[in-house]
């Protein structure tokens, strides 16, 4: 089960033709506040959502992190350009 | 007329909803719908009353209107939390998106609230209505109700039978086995006042309304009575409008949060609603006649004056002069906790009868175009006049937001 955090997180991504962003790695703080990159190894799926009208992108993805494969969710908010580690 | 289908789309507790499904969506762990929970003004500032309220917030009698401060007493864990209209409008225009997928007759009620004609729809209305139901459900997040209806009147009523998350039906046949039992007040156009008239003479549901006779009605009430008269045999013609209802006036008004005693503190609060209301007229491109000025003092009376301009104007200066002229015929001297600005009788800006007698103020409608293009592309508060600097007033007073693009609700169906 995932857990909810939606943290923001700074964001290395590019866009396709289409003008679908997809995201290669990103950086976020840790406890510590030591800062910790992922690199998004692989996207297992996309899905779009307009909840309350606000549109969002989900990504659910798939990365290696400390030796172990790990699943989480990264959100992008398209009304303010704004990434975020949604679930992990 | 009545082989018409027509859609009610109603919002269960809107501004509730839309609050909680941004805040889920933004990863919240509370369902604000599920909790004692409103909407409502900051409760540290005067202006804090309950906007909207969550279901289980209604079970401590807490009220849409009171104030915050009254509903917290009722309930101590209520959870409070602010408006967000801009975010809300977002929501509004998702559903109208939706509905438009199924009918081009679209009509804006107010921002939670839209009719939609199917009567020319190809499918069968019962499956679209379950359809739009769980999509706006599943894709936006909230839930609404639906009354289907033959004509607008009917469907409204429909809508609020029973919610949430419900679609009901009121066709003629069904009027007297579902809406006549209902309380008078339940009726659209029936307010309280009203409803003490309708009770004096012993008229207590809308069937006793309904089974009044037309011409007894008309000698009591005249016309409005013919109107809920109309309404309690479910009779309405009114047709779903796609084009909004054009604007007639456009006002601004603020409750002072300390009582204004002097004519220079008075001076000021003009000066800022008239830079409101003015900036409202130009940006739909319209010039008014009459501008009229209204007080409520804090013994809670108001009065008003009104005068007509010989050419009618967009320009800040000359409504704000008007209104100071108005303002200082009628007060009294007495402390005052409201003012309010409005414009009417206004025609469109590219046809108006020129005046030899007048200044010309060409350049001040460009200083007020100059204006309004900073304050559009920096912020309401980029320019404001000298005399607000250190007084405490805003320079700019009115609205939550520009009204234009927010449909407001009205008693026109």
């Amino acid at each position: 089960m995932l857990k909810v955090l939606m943290k923001p997180i700074e964001m290395i991504a590019w866009f396709t033709k289409d003008g679908y962003p997809i995201p290669l790695r990103y950086r976020l703080m840790d406890e510590e506040e030591k800062n910790i990159v992922i690199r998004v190894n692989k996207i297992l799926f996309k899905e779009e959502e307009k909840i309350a009208g606000n549109r969002m992108l989900l990504y659910r993805c798939e990365s290696l992190i400390n030796n172990s494969l790990k699943i989480f969710e990264l959100k992008y908010e398209i009304a303010t350009c704004k990434w975020f580690l949604f679930k992990m | 007329m009545d082989s018409r289908i027509i859609f009610h789309i109603d919002v269960n507790s809107a501004y509730l909803s839309w609050e909680a499904v941004y805040r889920l969506q933004h990863g919240a762990k509370i369902d604000l719908r599920e909790i004692p929970s409103i909407v409502g003004g900051d409760s540290k500032k005067r202006h804090g009353i309950v906007l909207a309220k969550s279901i289980p917030a209604k079970k401590f009698n807490i009220l849409t209107g009171e104030t915050v401060y009254s509903a917290i007493q009722k309930c101590p864990s209520l959870v409070v939390v602010p408006p967000n209209f801009e975010r809300y409008l977002v929501a509004s225009n998702a559903l109208i998106d939706l509905l438009r997928e199924y009918s081009p007759k679209i009509q804006r009620y107010s921002i939670d609230e839209a009719f939609l004609d199917y009567s020319n729809g190809d499918r069968p209305w019962e499956n679209v209505a379950y359809e739009i139901k769980e999509r706006v459900k599943n894709e936006l997040g909230f839930t609404v109700n639906i009354g289907i209806g033959p004509n607008k009147l009917l469907a409204k009523m429909a809508s609020d039978f029973k919610k949430p998350d419900m679609i009901h039906t009121l066709f003629k046949n069904e009027i007297k086995d579902k809406m006549w039992p209902l309380p008078v007040e339940e009726l659209f156009m029936v307010g309280p006042r009203t409803k003490v008239k309708l009770n004096n003479r012993g008229i207590f549901t809308i069937s006793d309304l309904a089974n009044l006779s037309r011409d007894y009605i008309y000698s009591w009430l005249k016309k409005p009575g013919l109107l809920i008269w109309d309404y309690a045999n479910g009779i309405d013609n009114s047709r779903v409008r796609s084009d909004p209802l054009p604007v007639k006036s456009i006002g601004n008004s603020t409750t002072t949060s300390f009582d204004v005693d002097n004519r220079r503190e008075a001076h000021m609060i003009l000066l800022a609603l008239s830079e409101k209301v003015s900036m409202r007229m130009r940006a739909i491109d319209q010039y008014a006649y009459v501008v009229s000025v209204g007080v409520k003092n804090t013994n809670f009376f108001s009065y008003s004056r009104q005068m007509k301009l010989d050419v009618p104007t967009d320009c800040t200066n000359t409504i704000y002069e008007t209104a100071k002229k108005l303002f200082d015929e009628m007060w009294q001297g007495e402390p005052l906790r409201q003012l309010s600005v409005s414009l009417s009788d206004l025609l469109d800006n590219n046809f108006y009868q020129l005046s030899f007698f007048e200044k010309d103020n060409k350049k001040e409608r460009r200083f007020d175009k100059t204006l309004d293009r900073i304050r559009g592309k920096f912020g309401p508060e980029s320019v404001f006049r000298s005399c607000f600097l250190y007084s405490g007033i805003n320079p700019l007073i009115g609205g939550v937001m520009m009204e234009e693009e927010y449909p407001m609700m009205s008693s026109i169906i």
